[in-house]
C-alpha cells in the first residue's frame, strides 16, 4: 500500500546543499579532461560592420595555437531560439548569406583554440579583422524612421514584430472616460549577473557524439541549436548540465555552446572555455529597454473604461526570444484588469545594440511598470486608494482580459490582492472599501521621506502563444518485495532555484516512499526526454504534471508485479494560441501565477538614495510544494527587482557597453536590500496544476519597481516613470519640482 | 609572450579583454628597508610593492599593469605594526591592514575618525587585506581615507636612499594616481599626531549604493574648540572625489574660523566647499551632480561636527 509521505509541503533540505556549500559539487569551469585545449572567443570590434577579411596567419603561427576557426568552418552558419537570424560567426565565404556582416559587439567572429588559455587569448588579438563600417542604429525610434539603416532583410523598418490589441471600442471608452491619466515610461537594461560567468566543455563521448558540458535552461533546446548549425542529426549530439550558477533566462540563447561544439567536432579533441566577467556581461543578452506612451480612462466611480498604449522594445541586434517578451508585455501593459475597450500596439525593434531576450518576467516587469503606474496615477487622480480601485477592476473567473477571452479557471487576483493588503499592516478594508490605516508617518530627518506603495500582477507559467509545450517524466520502481529505489528521469534544468528536490518531493508523494528512496536523473539528453526550459516559472507546474501521472503509472505497474516498474508519461497542458494580427484576440497561456505587493521606502531628497525599508510580496502559489524555497524565490526576486528598479544601470553608448563590470554596474548588496521581506504565501489551487501547486518564480519581480514609484510618489508628491531610480536621477527630478532644492 | 591587451575599466570604448589570471612576475619578501629601495631602484617600473595588493593585482589581472618583481615589505620591521604614544600620537605600519586598524583600542578611542573614514572603503573581506598606506600610495582622488588623514594633519613617513623623509599629507598627493615618491623611496609609516583637545570627526561617503561602490564624493570634517578663533572654533574639511586629488578646503574652514557658529554660518561654508570642488564626468555621477553632493554632505558633516562640538562642550 502507499504509504503517506508527508514530503509535499515541507520544505525539506535541498538535495544540493551540501554539496554546493563545501564545494563539491562542479560547475562547468570546475571540469578539466585530460588533453583538453582552450578556447578564446574573439567577438566583433564593430557594431554594424562588413566582414571584408579575417587574416589569422598570425595568429595560427603562433606557437601553441592549434586552430583559428572562422565562419567558413560552420555547417550551417545560423542560429537563434526564435528564428535563426544570427551567424555563429561572421565572416566572408560563410554558408548563409549576410552572415559577413557584424550588427552588434557581441557577434562572434572567430575562435582561437591553443594549448593554454593564455595562448588562446594572445592569439585572439593577433587576428587581423578588415571591416567595412556600415551606418548603425542604436535608438529604436530612428531605427524605425524611414531611411534608417536596415538591418536584417525579413524585417522592414528594423520592426521584427507588429502586434495589436483593439478591444471593444477604444472611441466609445475615451467618451465614458471621466478622468484620463497618461505616462511615458521608460525601463532599462539589466544584466543577470549569475554567480558562475559562462563556461563549459566540448568533447566526442564514447558514442561518437559531440558533447558539451555547459551550464543552461533547456538541454534539449541547446541540442536542437547545435545540432542544426553543426548540420548534424540531434542524435550525434549531446548537452550535459553539471551544476547550474544561476540562469534567470539569461543561458535560454546560445552563447559558447556552438563554438564548444565546433571546435570539439573539427578538432576532435576536449576544448574548453571560460568566460571572465566582462565577456559574460558583453556576450550574453539583457533584458529589453522598453519605451511604453500609455492612456488610461476611468469613469468618476474608479471603473476602467478605456486604455490605449505603445510599446516599443529595444531588441538589438538580433531576435532571441524578442518576440515572446514583447507578447507578454503587450499583454501585461493592460495589467490585471477588466477593461473593455483597449487598444495596444507593440514593436520589437532590431537596432546595433547589444541583443536583448529573456530575464526573470519576460516582459512582465515592463509591461507592469506602465500598467500599475497608470492604475496608481488614476487613484491619486481620483482621490481612491490603490487598493481599492484595484479590488474595483481586477479580473475576475469569468472576466474577459483584453485579447478577448477569459483567463483558465482558478482566477485569484481579489484574494491575493486582499490578503496581501490586510498581511501588509498598511491598509485595512472598511465599511467604505479598502483604506491605509495611519498616514505615513515621517521621519525627524528633514532630508529624510517615507512613503508607501503597492502594485500588483499576473504572470503566465509556461509557453504562450501557441508554442510547441511539453515535459516527458520517466519514473522507474525498482525492489522486489518492497520498494527500494525510485528513480526519475526528468530534464528539467535545476539552475539554482532547486527543481530537482521538488521533483524528488513530487515522486515521494507520488509514489509514497521517503524522500531517500527517490534518486533525480537529469540534465543529460542522452539520459532524459525533453522538459522544456527552466523559465516562465513553468517547471514545477509541468514537471509536476509529467512526474504525477509518471508515477502513479509506475506504481499501477509495480502493483501488478512489474520489476522494475517503469513508466513514462508526457505531459501536454491545454492549447494555447497565437495574438490574431488584427484585433489581438488570442488565448495567450494555460495557466498564471497572482501577485500584490507592498513597500515602505524612504527617500533622502538631498542626495536621492532610496532605502527600500520593507517589502511585503504576496502570492498565490496554488500549492507550496517546498515553503522555503518560495520564500527564496520571494526575497531573491525582491532585491533582484530592488537592484532594477533602483540601482542596475547598463550604460551603452553608441551600442557599446560602458560599464561591463561589477564594479561600475552595481547590483544590491547587504546594506542594500530591504531590512524585511514578508512573504505571504497564498495557496488556491489551480485546477491544472500538480498538486494544485502554480508556478511563482518571476512573480515577485514583476510588481515591485511600480510598487516602489508609488511609494515614493507617497513621499514626495512626485510621479517616477524611468527607471532605475539612481541616485542622481532621483535628484534631478526633484529638483524640477523644487524639492531637496539647493 | 606578448600580453593581452589592457582594459580600461573607466573608459572601455574599445574593450579588449584580458587575459586569464595574472602575468607571471618574482615574488621578493623583503626582510630590510634598503633592500626594497635597492630593488625599486634597480627595476624602476618594473617593480612594484605588495601590500593588501587589493589595487595592484586587479591592476595586473586587467592587464594595465605588468611588474616583473612585487617586493612584498609587510615583513619589514614596524609595517604591520599600530603603536600610540599619548604626548607624540599614532605610528601605522604602512601595511597595516584597514579592519586592523578599525579595531584597535588606541584608533578607536583616539581616532575614531580614521576607524569610520576606514569602514568605508569597499566590504569587510576586502579591508582585511587593504592598507591604508596602499589607500593614500595609490593616489585615487577617491581615497576614503585620505580626507581623515589631511584633516588629521598626517604625516606620511617614508625610506629612501637618502634615508627618511617626512611628508604631510596635503603634499603627497601630484595628480589622479600619483604621488610623490622619489625612485627608490617607499611609505614606511603614517605619523598621526595627537588631535586638538575636545576634537569631533566626522567622514560621509556618498556612493551609488550603501556598500562598496567607490565614492562619488567624500567629506571628512574635524573640529575643535579654539579660544583664538573668532568663532571659539575651527574646522577643518577635505574633499574627496570632486577633484584631481584629495584636498583641503580652506575657504570655507576661512569662514567658519571668523564668524559666529551658527546654522547660517554652517550654511554658508557649504558652498564654499562646493565652489573649491573640480569633479569631472564618469560612470560613478556627473560632475554637476558632485558639486551639489560636495555641498549637501559638507553641511551634513558640519551639522554634525558642530553638535558634536556642543554635546562635548
Amino acid at each position: 500500500m502507499k504509504e503517506k509521505a508527508f514530503v509535499i509541503g515541507q520544505s525539506v533540505r535541498r538535495l544540493d546543499a551540501v554539496g554546493k556549500v563545501i564545494g563539491e559539487a562542479l560547475y562547468p569551469g570546475d571540469i578539466d579532461m585530460e588533453d583538453q585545449l582552450w578556447m578564446k572567443i574573439r567577438m566583433s570590434d564593430r557594431v554594424h560592420a562588413r566582414v571584408t577579411a579575417i587574416d589569422t596567419r598570425q595568429a595560427e603561427a603562433y606557437p601553441g595555437v592549434v586552430a583559428v576557426l572562422t565562419a567558413t568552418d560552420v555547417p550551417v552558419n545560423e542560429y537563434g531560439l526564435i528564428m535563426p537570424d544570427q551567424p555563429v560567426l561572421c565572416g566572408p565565404g560563410s554558408s548563409k548569406a549576410g552572415a559577413d556582416i557584424v550588427r552588434c559587439i557581441s557577434d562572434q567572429v572567430a575562435l582561437v583554440i591553443a594549448e593554454s588559455e593564455e595562448t588562446a587569448a594572445v592569439a585572439a588579438d593577433l587576428i587581423e579583422i578588415t571591416y567595412e563600417d556600415l551606418p548603425a542604429v542604436v535608438d529604436v525610434m530612428q531605427a524605425i524612421a524611414d531611411g534608417a539603416p536596415q538591418l536584417h532583410a525579413h524585417a522592414k523598418n528594423n520592426v521584427l514584430n507588429h502586434y495589436r490589441i483593439r478591444h471593444g471600442d477604444i472611441n466609445a471608452g475615451w467618451e465614458q472616460a471621466e478622468v484620463i491619466v497618461e505616462g511615458e515610461y521608460h525601463t532599462g537594461y539589466q544584466e543577470h549577473v549569475y554567480l558562475q560567468p559562462e563556461a563549459g566543455l566540448g568533447y566526442i563521448d564514447d558514442e561518437k557524439r559531440v558533447t558539451v558540458v555547459v551550464a543552461g535552461q533547456h538541454a534539449h533546446e541547446d541540442r536542437e541549436q547545435v545540432a542544426h548549425a553543426l548540420g548534424l542529426p540531434e542524435e550525434q549530439v549531446r548537452i550535459v548540465y553539471p551544476a547550474i550558477g544561476g540562469a534567470f533566462g539569461g543561458r535560454e540563447d546560445m552563447s559558447i555552446q556552438i563554438a564548444l561544439a565546433l571546435a570539439a567536432w573539427k578538432l576532435q579533441r576536449p576544448v574548453k572555455v571560460v568566460w571572465s566577467r566582462e565577456e559574460s556581461i558583453i556576450g550574453h543578452h539583457k533584458r529589453h529597454p522598453f519605451t511604453i506612451r500609455a492612456r488610461w480612462g476611468a469613469t468618476r466611480e474608479g471603473k476602467l473604461v478605456a486604455a490605449e498604449a505603445e510599446v516599443y522594445a529595444d531588441a538589438g541586434a538580433y531576435a532571441y526570444t524578442s518576440t515572446k517578451v514583447t507578447g507578454n508585455a503587450h499583454l501585461m501593459v493592460n495589467g490585471p484588469y477588466e477593461i473593455p475597450n483597449v487598444k495596444v500596439d507593440t514593436y520589437g525593434v532590431y537596432t546595433n545594440n547589444i541583443p536583448c531576450g529573456a530575464f526573470r518576467g519576460f516582459g512582465g516587469p515592463q509591461g507592469a511598470f506602465a500598467a500599475e503606474g497608470q492604475m496608481n496615477k488614476l487613484a491619486d487622480a481620483l482621490g481612491m486608494d490603490p487598493v481599492q480601485i484595484r479590488a474595483l477592476n481586477v479580473l475576475e473567473e469569468g472576466s474577459i482580459t483584453s485579447v478577448g477571452t477569459p483567463l483558465p479557471p482558478g482566477v485569484t487576483l481579489s484574494k491575493v490582492l486582499a490578503e496581501g493588503a490586510a498581511q501588509s499592516d498598511y491598509w485595512h478594508k472598511t465599511g467604505a472599501g479598502w483604506a491605509r490605516i495611519s498616514p505615513t508617518e515621517q521621519p525627524t530627518t528633514p532630508a529624510k521621506r517615507r512613503g508607501i506603495g503597492m502594485a500588483m500582477g499576473f504572470k503566465n507559467i509556461g509557453f504562450s502563444f501557441g508554442a510547441p509545450e511539453e515535459n516527458w517524466a520517466t519514473v522507474e520502481i525498482h525492489g522486489d518485495a518492497k520498494i527500494e529505489r525510485v528513480v526519475v528521469r526528468e530534464a528539467g534544468a535545476d539552475v539554482g532555484q532547486g527543481a530537482h528536490t521538488v521533483f524528488a518531493q513530487m515522486v515521494a508523494d507520488g509514489v509514497g516512499v521517503p524522500l531517500d528512496k527517490v534518486e533525480v536523473i537529469g540534465h543529460d539528453t542522452a539520459e532524459t526526454d525533453n522538459s522544456g526550459s527552466s523559465s516562465a516559472s513553468r517547471m514545477t507546474f509541468m514537471a509536476g504534471n509529467a512526474i504525477k501521472t509518471a508515477a502513479e503509472q509506475a506504481l499501477e505497474k509495480w502493483r501488478s508485479e512489474q520489476r522494475p516498474a517503469v513508466a513514462t508519461y508526457r505531459y501536454v497542458p491545454p492549447k494555447t494560441t497565437p495574438y490574431d494580427p488584427e484585433t489581438g484576440r488570442a488565448n495567450p497561456n494555460f495557466a498564471y501565477g497572482y501577485m500584490a505587493q507592498f513597500v515602505e521606502v524612504e527617500v533622502d531628497i538631498e542626495t536621492g538614495h532610496i532605502d527600500v525599508v520593507r517589502v511585503v510580496s504576496a502570492h498565490d502559489v496554488g500549492r507550496a510544494i517546498n515553503p522555503q524555497q518560495i520564500e527564496g524565490q520571494i526575497e531573491g526576486a525582491v532585491v533582484q527587482a530592488l537592484g532594477y528598479a533602483i540601482m542596475e544601470n547598463l550604460v551603452v553608448k553608441d551600442g557599446r557597453i560602458q560599464n561591463p563590470f561589477l564594479s561600475t554596474y552595481l547590483i544590491p548588496t547587504i546594506w542594500d536590500i530591504p531590512r524585511e521581506t514578508k512573504s505571504v504565501i497564498l495557496e488556491y489551487a489551480d485546477p491544472r496544476g500538480p498538486w494544485g501547486a502554480r508556478g511563482m518564480a518571476e512573480m515577485p519581480f514583476i510588481p515591485l519597481a511600480p510598487a516602489i514609484v508609488a511609494a515614493l510618489h507617497d513621499a514626495t508628491g512626485i510621479w517616477f516613470d524611468h527607471i532605475p531610480l539612481t541616485p542622481e536621477s532621483v535628484v534631478s527630478r526633484l529638483r524640477e519640482h523644487n524639492i531637496g532644492v539647493i | 609572450m606578448p600580453m593581452p591587451a589592457a582594459l580600461d575599466r573607466e573608459n572601455p570604448s574599445v574593450l579588449v579583454m584580458p587575459g586569464p589570471g595574472l602575468p607571471a612576475f618574482d615574488y621578493v619578501r623583503a626582510s630590510k628597508p634598503d633592500e626594497v629601495c635597492d630593488l625599486l631602484l634597480q627595476h624602476g617600473d618594473n617593480a612594484r610593492l605588495l601590500m593588501g595588493g587589493t589595487d595592484i593585482l586587479v591592476l595586473m589581472r586587467d592587464g594595465v599593469l605588468a611588474p616583473k618583481i612585487l617586493i612584498d615589505v609587510k615583513h619589514l620591521p614596524g609595517m604591520t605594526t599600530i603603536s600610540f604614544d599619548p604626548a607624540g600620537g599614532l605610528r601605522l605600519g604602512a601595511a597595516v591592514s584597514m579592519n586592523t586598524m578599525t579595531a584597535h583600542p588606541a584608533v578607536k578611542q583616539h581616532y575614531p575618525l580614521l576607524a569610520e573614514a576606514a569602514q568605508a572603503v569597499a566590504s569587510y573581506q576586502l579591508r582585511t587585506r587593504a592598507t591604508m598606506g596602499g589607500n593614500l600610495c595609490n593616489a585615487s582622488p577617491a581615497a576614503d581615507t585620505a580626507p581623515a588623514a589631511l584633516v588629521l594633519n598626517a604625516r606620511c613617513v617614508t625610506w629612501g636612499p637618502d634615508g627618511e623623509r617626512i611628508i604631510p599629507v596635503g603634499a603627497f598627493f601630484r595628480g589622479p594616481k600619483q604621488n610623490v615618491l622619489m625612485p627608490g623611496e617607499f611609505l614606511a609609516f603614517i605619523d598621526v599626531p595627537i588631535p586638538p583637545p575636545g576634537w569631533v570627526g566626522r567622514y560621509i561617503k556618498l556612493g551609488r549604493n550603501a556598500g562598496g561602490d567607490l565614492a562619488i564624493v567624500g567629506v571628512a570634517v574635524l573640529g575643535y574648540p579654539d579660544a583664538n578663533a573668532a568663532s571659539g572654533c575651527r574646522f577643518r574639511i577635505a574633499l574627496a572625489s570632486v577633484a584631481p586629488t584629495p584636498i583641503r578646503v580652506p575657504e570655507a574652514e576661512a569662514i567658519l574660523a571668523n564668524m559666529p557658529i551658527t546654522g547660517e554660518t554652517l550654511e554658508r561654508a557649504a558652498p564654499a566647499a562646493q565652489a573649491a570642488a573640480r569633479p569631472i564626468d564618469d560612470l560613478r555621477g556627473s560632475a554637476r551632480y558632485r558639486k551639489a553632493m560636495t555641498r549637501n554632505l559638507t553641511r551634513r558633516a558640519l551639522d554634525d561636527v558642530w553638535a558634536g562640538l556642543r554635546k562635548e562642550g
